[in-house]
C-alpha cells in the first residue's frame, strides 16, 4: 500500500515574531513494515537554520528557527510512504503468558544475553517505567484487573484491554485538553485517541509490562457516494506491546483493530510528550491562531476504513 | 581562684561537652584538645569571650553590609536572608587533608567516566554494571543530552561533596552534587570576612590559601571552550534574584570577570548562543550555569520553564556552547549510585574507593529491598529523584502507619527508593551564646577539573546545626557556616592573606557587555532613586511647614501647608491622600504622613520606593562596587530599622528624613565617582534625569500652576525652593524677594542649576544621543526625536508668556500646558527607550499543534 501524507500546520499571529525555534517530528521513520520512500517541509518563511537529526528513540526530528519577523508560520510536511500490512490477531499463536512476561522484565538484569537480545532488553525495559505524562498506580491497575486473568497469554491480555477500553469510554473531543490527567480520563471514561492509548500503556506499565506510545495517521475513507474530503483526516495515536518472541505489536484501542495496512507510523516514545509531531518557542507575537490539516491520500491499492470508523 | 574578670573572658572549653559515641573535631574521647587545634584554642582563650563575641559580630556586619545573604523559598518577607558566619573555623590536618583530597579526585575521576558512559555507549547498563531502571528511572537521565557530551578530556567540570566524619573518626561521602555545584563562593566570601574579623590568628597560623582553586576555575572554564580558547566569552547562567544563593552567582561573576546573565539574556541564532547586550549580540563561548539542567531548554527539557535559553541543547549538540557542568550531569545525582560505585570503580579505575559512600542499599534489587524493609526504622529513606517535600525520611520519627504506607510505596515502585545508614556525624566547635559548645557538621568540599586531572579546594564550605540537638544540617532551616582552614605542612607556607577579591570599579568596559537586563535595572535604580529623594524631600517639607503650623497658628501657613500637601500626594500618586480624603486630615496630617513614610505595601510611598530601589540594585548585585552597595544596603537598613519597624513618632521623622537624603547624596556621588562613562553610566543617568524631571514637573504643577495670595504664594515658592534643594542659591541670586517668575527662572529654564527641567532634559539629551545605536540609517531614532522636542519646546518658550493670565481663571494657563506635555513627552521616552534597549523583556510563548483551538488563550 502506498500513501502520501500531506500535514499543514499553520500559525497566525496579532504581532510579528521576531524568533521561533522549533521541534518537528512530522517524518514517518522506517521499521519493518514501513518505508518512507521521500519525506520533505515545505516551510514559510523558509528558515535560515534547518537541520534533520534522530531523537533517542530513532524518531525522525527536524529542527528549524525563523529568525527574521514574520506574522504567520507554515509547516507542511509532505511524505510518501510504502506500508507493508501488520500481523493480523489470527496469524499469530498466543505466546507467554502475561506472569512470565511481568517477570521476565523484574527480574532480569542481563548478563545472561546475547548482544542482540540485550540491545531489546535495554530499549523494552524504559518501557515499563513511569514516564512525563504516564504513571503507573492503583486505580489503573484496578481498571486493567479484569483484564489481567491468571496465566493468560499477553497477546489475549492486551486484545481484551483494548476491546474493554473501547467498549467502555466514549471518544468525545470536547472532554479533554493535552493537559488532562490519566486519572480524570479514566474517571470520565471519555477521551480521544491519545489518551486512550496513554490509558491502556498505564495499565499495562502498572503490571510491569512494556507499553509504548505511537504518533501517526489513519486513512479514512467516505461513505459511500460522498466526495473524499481533502485535509479531513487527523493525527492519530495508539500504542504498543513488547512481547518476547514475536516483537513490538500495535493496538489501535480507539478503534478496537490492531492496524494492518492503514495506520501509518510516525514516531514512537515513552508517551505522547516524547513525540509532540510539532512544538516551538516564538518570541513576541501577541495571540496567536493554530490551525492543522492532514491529508493521507492512497496512491494505489484498495478498501479502507468508512468514515463512521471514528 | 580565677579572678571575676578572667570569668567573663573564659570561652568555656573546660565546659565543652562532647556527645558520648560522637567523635568531635578538637577534643579526644580523654577530652584532651588535640594537638593541631592546641594553638588556635590558646589563641581563642587569650582573645576571651567577650572579644570572640565582638568580631562574631563584627564579622555579621561585612557580611550584611557585603550584601551576603541565602534566600529561602518561600520566604517572601525577606527575600534576602543574612548569612551566618560562626568565627570558629574547622580546621583539618595536613595528614587528612591528604586523605580527602585524593579520595575527592578520586570520586571525580569516576563520576566523569559514569557521565560519559551513560550519555555514550551505555556500557555499564549493557554489561549489567548498573540496573537499567536505576538510571532510566531518574529524572536526572534526560534523553534530549543523549549524544550530546562534545569531545572534552573531562565532562564534569565542577564538582562537589558533602563530607561527614563518623564515630571512628573517618571521613564519608553524603551525597555527590554533580550539575550545578553552589558553595564555593560562600566558601570564598567566609575566607574574606575571615581575613578581616582574625587577621592576627589567620596570619600565625599555616592555612592554605584558597586563591589558586578559582584561578584553576578559571582556567578549566577557559579550558572547555570549543571556540575562542584564547580569549572566551564565559557567562554565569543565573535563574535569578530569587534564586537561594543568587547572592553567589552574582559574587563569582563579578569575581571571576564574567558577565551575569539570566536566561532571556542569551538567545539562539544559526546553532550559537548569543549574549543580547546594549551593543549587539555577543557570542557566548562558555556558561556556566546555576540553573538546573531540565529547566536549561524549553524546547527540548522542561517546556514550562521560564529560566532557560530556547534552542540551547541544539547548540551544544552542534558543539557551538560549552556548559559547566553538561545538561544531563544530574543523573549523577541519584544516591542510588552510591551503592554501586565501589564496584564501578574497580570497573573503571582498578583501584578501591579512598572515600566511602554513607551504607546505601537500593530497593530496585531484591535482597537490598528486604533489608530495607526490615529495618525500615534504623535507616533514612529517600527517593531517588530528589523533591522539596517528602524525599528524604528518617526512620526512626515514623509512625506505624507512617511506616506501613512508606513500605507499600517502597513495594509498589521499589526501585525509586534507597535506605541509607543513618550517619551521626562529628561535631565541631561553634562559638554560641559566649561559648564554645559542640555541634553538628557537614563539610561541603569542592573540585574542579583542571587540565588532565582535577584540583580540590583546599578548604570548603562547613555547616554546622543551629542547636545542640540537630543532627540534620542545612541552610533552609537556618544552620550557620564556618570557614574551613587545611592546615600546610610546611611552616613556611605564605600567609594567606586575600586581596579583597571584589571589583573595584563598575564596569569592565573592554571585556563585559552590558545586557539589556542589567541596562533596564541601571535604568529603575536611577529612576527610584531620584523618586526616593523626591519623595523625602518634599516629606521634610511639609513636615517644617507642619511644625510651622502648629508654632504660630497662621492661617496662611495652613493655606501653604494644604498646598504642600496636596502636591504630596500628586507627586506620590498615592491618591486619595490630600486631595480627595477627609479634610479633617490636611489640619492633622501626621497619621498619612507616617504611612507615606513607612508603608511598604503602599505604591509611592518612601518605603515603597526605597525597597524598589534596593530590589533594582540587587538584580544587579554584580555590577556595584563594595562601597556602593554599602551605600545601598545603608539606605535600606537604617529606613527599615527606624522607620518601617521602629515605633517612630511624628517629630523623630524630620532627622531620618535628613540621614536618608545624605545616603542617597552617597550612593549618587559613589557611582559617578566609580562608573565608567559608558553604556551602564548613560542607563543610570538617563533613569536619573528622566525621574528627577518628572517629579519636578509634578511638583511646579501642583503647586505653582495655581494662583495664590501674595501671602500664601510667597510661603509656597519658599517651601518648593527648600524642596528642591534651590533656597540658597535663589536667595543668593535673587535676595530674599519671592518672585514666581524668578523661582520658574531657576527652576525650569536655568541650564546650569542641576535641579532645573532644563538641565535634566539637556543632560538626558546628551545621554540618549551617547547611546549605543545602529547608526548607519542617519535618521533620528524615535528616543531622539522625542527628547529633542522636549528640549527645544521648553528653550523656546519664556516666563513671560507661561505667565500670561485672564482674569477668570485661577491657574497659569500656558503654564500648565507646557508641563503637562513635557511630561507626556518624557514618558513617551521611558517607553521608547524600554523598547529599544530591553529586549530580553519579550515574551516568549510555547506553540504546540496538537492543542486544540478551543484551548487557545
Amino acid at each position: 500500500m502506498k500513501y502520501r501524507i500531506t500535514h499543514t500546520t499553520t500559525y497566525n499571529y496579532s504581532q510579528a515574531v521576531g524568533l521561533c525555534q522549533n521541534q518537528a517530528r512530522l517524518q514517518p521513520r522506517n521499521f519493518w513494515r514501513q518505508h518512507c520512500v521521500d519525506s520533505r517541509f515545505e516551510i514559510i518563511p523558509p528558515p535560515k537554520d534547518f537541520r534533520e537529526l534522530s531523537d533517542y528513540f530513532g524518531n525522525r526530528l527536524a529542527y528549524f528557527a525563523i529568525q527574521q519577523p514574520h506574522r504567520q508560520l507554515v509547516v507542511t510536511a509532505v511524505s510518501d510512504i510504502s506500508l507493508f500490512p501488520g500481523r493480523q490477531r489470527h496469524e499469530l499463536l498466543p505466546q507467554q503468558s502475561w506472569r512470565q512476561v511481568q517477570h521476565f522484565f523484574q527480574e532480569t538484569s542481563g548478563q545472561n544475553l546475547n548482544k542482540q537480545q540485550l540491545q531489546t532488553l535495554l530499549e523494552a525495559k524504559q518501557y515499563v517505567l513511569d514516564s512525563p505524562m504516564i504513571s503507573a498506580s492503583p486505580e489503573l491497575a484496578d481498571y486493567a484487573l479484569p483484564s489481567f486473568q491468571d496465566d493468560r497469554p499477553l497477546l489475549d491480555v492486551v486484545s481484551d484491554l483494548m476491546r474493554r477500553i473501547y467498549t467502555d469510554f466514549t471518544y468525545d473531543p470536547t472532554s479533554t485538553t493535552i493537559a488532562t490527567p490519566l486519572l480524570e480520563v479514566l474517571a470520565k471514561r471519555r477521551g480521544v485517541c491519545q489518551d486512550f492509548a496513554h490509558l491502556a500503556i498505564g495499565c499495562l506499565r502498572s503490571f510491569g509490562i512494556p507499553a509504548r506510545y505511537v504518533s501517526g495517521y489513519l486513512e479514512t475513507v467516505p461513505a459511500p457516494g460522498k466526495p473524499r474530503l481533502v485535509g479531513a483526516d487527523a493525527s492519530h495515536a495508539w500504542f504498543a506491546v513488547y512481547i518476547p518472541d514475536l516483537g513490538w505489536l500495535d493496538f489501535d484501542p480507539t478503534n478496537n483493530k490492531m492496524p494492518h495496512d492503514q495506520h501509518i507510523t510516525l514516531a514512537w516514545g515513552r508517551d505522547y510528550a516524547d513525540v509532540t509531531p510539532l512544538k516551538g518557542i516564538a518570541f513576541g507575537g501577541g495571540q496567536h491562531t493554530l490551525s492543522v490539516s492532514v491529508d493521507v491520500l492512497r496512491l494505489e491499492g484498495d478498501g479502507g476504513f468508512g468514515e463512521e470508523f471514528f | 581562684m580565677r579572678s571575676p574578670s578572667e570569668l567573663a573572658n573564659d570561652i568555656g572549653v573546660q565546659y565543652y561537652e562532647t556527645r558520648l559515641g560522637v567523635y568531635d573535631e578538637m577534643v579526644t574521647t580523654e577530652h584532651k584538645v588535640l594537638p593541631y587545634w592546641q594553638h588556635f584554642v590558646n589563641a581563642l582563650e587569650t582573645m576571651g569571650s567577650e572579644e570572640i563575641e565582638h568580631r562574631r559580630r563584627e564579622a555579621q556586619r561585612l557580611l550584611r553590609e557585603n550584601g551576603v545573604t541565602y534566600n529561602v523559598y518561600g520566604d517572601t518577607q525577606k527575600l534576602t536572608r543574612p548569612w551566618r558566619l560562626d568565627p570558629i573555623p574547622l580546621l583539618i590536618s595536613s595528614e587528612e587533608w591528604t586523605v580527602i583530597e585524593a579520595g575527592l579526585k578520586q570520586r571525580a575521576r569516576l563520576l566523569d567516566l559514569i557521565l560519559k558512559d551513560i550519555y555514550g555507549e551505555q556500557n555499564l547498563l549493557k554489561k549489567g554494571l548498573l540496573p537499567m531502571e536505576l538510571v532510566f528511572a531518574h529524572q536526572g537521565f534526560l534523553h534530549p543530552c543523549q549524544g550530546t557530551l562534545q569531545n572534552q578530556p573531562i565532562q564534569l567540570t565542577i564538582y562537589s561533596a558533602n563530607l561527614v566524619r563518623g564515630a571512628k573518626g573517618r571521613f564519608w561521602v553524603l551525597d555527590d552534587r554533580a550539575q550545578a555545584p553552589s558553595g564555593f563562593g560562600y566558601a570564598l566570601e567566609n575566607r574574606t570576612v575571615m581575613t578581616r574579623v582574625l587577621p592576627d590568628i589567620l596570619r600565625d597560623t599555616q592555612v592554605h590559601r584558597l586563591s589558586g582553586f578559582f584561578k584553576g576555575l578559571s582556567k578549566g572554564l577557559a579550558n572547555i571552550a570549543l571556540h575562542n580558547k584564547e580569549n572566551p566569552r564565559i557567562v554565569v547562567l543565573t535563574p535569578g534574584p530569587f534564586n537561594e544563593t543568587y547572592f553567589e552567582h552574582a559574587y563569582l561573576a563579578a569575581y571571576l570577570g564574567y558577565t551575569l546573565v539570566q536566561g532571556d539574556d542569551l538567545t539562539v541564532r544559526d546553532g550559537h548562543v548569543w549574549l543580547k547586550s546594549l551593543e549587539g549580540l555577543q557570542h557566548v563561548d562558555v556558561i556556566l550555569r546555576r540553573v538546573d539542567d531540565s529547566f536549561c531548554d524549553p524546547l527540548e527539557l522542561r517546556i514550562d520553564s521560564r529560566l532557560g535559553v530556547t534552542g540551547l541543547l541544539e547548540a551544544v549538540r552542534r558543539g557551538n556552547v560549552a556548559i559547566a557542568n553538561p545538561l544531563g550531569s544530574s543523573v549523577l545525582e541519584n544516591p542510588a549510585l552510591l551503592a554501586f560505585l565501589p564496584k564501578l570503580a574497580r570497573y573503571f579505575l582498578n583501584e578501591d574507593l579512598l572515600l566511602p559512600s554513607v551504607a546505601t542499599w537500593w530497593c530496585g534489587q531484591q535482597r537490598e529491598r528486604d533489608f530495607v524493609l526490615q529495618n525500615l526504622e534504623h535507616l533514612d529513606i529517600k527517593q531517588i529523584n530528589r523533591r522539596q517535600d517528602t524525599s528524604f525520611l528518617a526512620g526512626n520519627t515514623l509512625s506505624a502507619a507512617q511506616k506501613d504506607a512508606l513500605r507499600a510505596a517502597i513495594l509498589a515502585k521499589p526501585h525509586l527508593y534507597v535506605g541509607q545508614e543513618q550517619v551521626t556525624p562529628s561535631t565541631v566547635p561553634s562559638f554560641i551564646s559566649h561559648r564554645i559548645q559542640p555541634r553538628t557538621a557537614v563539610l561541603r568540599n569542592f573540585v574542579v577539573a583542571n587540565g588532565e586531572d582535577y584540583l580540590v579546594m583546599p578548604g570548603g564550605l562547613t555547616r554546622v546545626a543551629q542547636d545542640k540537638d540537630d543532627v540534620a544540617v542545612s541552610n533552609q532551616a537556618g544552620g550557620i557556616s564556618k570557614d574551613t582552614w587545611v592546615l600546610a605542612a610546611e611552616p613556611s607556607q605564605a600567609p594567606s592573606v586575600l586581596v579583597q577579591p571584589n571589583r573595584l570599579f563598575l564596569l569592565d568596559a573592554v571585556t563585559e557587555p552590558l545586557t539589556s537586563r542589567a541596562a533596564d535595572h541601571l535604568f529603575w535604580v536611577g529612576r527610584y532613586l531620584e523618586r526616593t529623594e523626591a519623595v523625602a524631600r518634599l516629606l521634610r517639607t511639609a513636615l517644617l511647614k507642619y511644625q510651622d503650623m502648629l508654632e504660630f497658628k497662621d492661617t496662611i501657613d495652613s493655606v501653604a501647608l494644604a498646598a504642600l500637601l496636596h502636591s504630596l500626594t500628586h507627586v506620590t500618586m498615592t491618591y486619595p491622600g490630600f486631595v480627595n480624603g477627609p479634610p479633617e486630615s490636611l489640619e492633622h496630617p501626621q497619621d498619612e504622613l507616617l504611612s507615606l513614610a513607612k508603608d511598604g505595601h503602599r505604591p509611592g510611598s518612601l518605603a515603597a520606593n526605597i525597597q524598589a530601589f534596593v530590589q533594582s540594585a540587587y538584580n544587579i548585585r554584580d555590577l556595584w562596587s563594595q562601597d556602593t552597595w554599602r551605600s545601598v544596603d545603608n539606605i535600606q537598613y537604617r529606613w527599615k530599622l527606624r522607620v518601617v519597624n521602629g515605633e517612630i513618632v511624628i517629630e523623630q521623622l524630620q532627622s531620618y528624613l535628613d540621614d536618608l537624603i545624605t545616603g542617597v547624596v552617597a550612593f549618587s556621588g559613589l557611582t559617578s565617582e566609580t562608573m565608567t562613562r559608558e553604556a551602564g553610566w548613560l542607563m543610570l543617568g538617563s533613569g536619573r534625569r528622566l525621574e528627577r524631571a518628572l517629579a519636578l514637573i509634578a511638583l511646579l504643577r501642583a503647586t505653582l500652576v495655581q494662583r495664590y495670595d501674595t501671602a500664601v504664594q510667597n510661603q509656597v515658592l519658599e517651601a518648593v525652593l527648600f524642596s528642591t534643594d534651590s533656597l540658597t542659591i535663589y536667595q543668593r541670586r535673587y535676595r530674599s524677594f519671592m518672585e514666581l517668575s524668578a523661582v520658574l527662572e531657576l527652576l525650569l529654564l536655568d541650564e546650569t542649576h542641576p535641579r532645573s527641567v532644563a538641565y535634566q532634559l539637556r543632560l538626558l539629551s546628551e545621554h540618549i544621543s551617547a547611546l549605543p545605536r545602529d547608526r548607519s540609517k542617519r535618521k533620528l531614532s524615535e528616543e531622539e526625536r522625542l527628547i529633542i522636542k522636549a528640549y527645544t519646546d521648553l528653550r523656546l518658550s519664556n516666563i513671560v508668556d507661561l505667565l500670561k493670565i485672564s482674569d477668570d481663571e485661577g491657574i497659569y494657563t500656558q503654564l500648565e500646558q507646557l508641563l503637562a506635555d513635557t511630561t507626556k513627552l518624557l514618558w513617551g521616552i521611558a517607553d521608547t527607550i524600554a523598547q529599544a534597549y530591553f529586549s530580553h523583556s519579550q515574551t516568549s510563548q510555547l506553540m504546540t499543534a496538537n492543542i486544540p483551538p478551543e484551548d487557545e488563550p
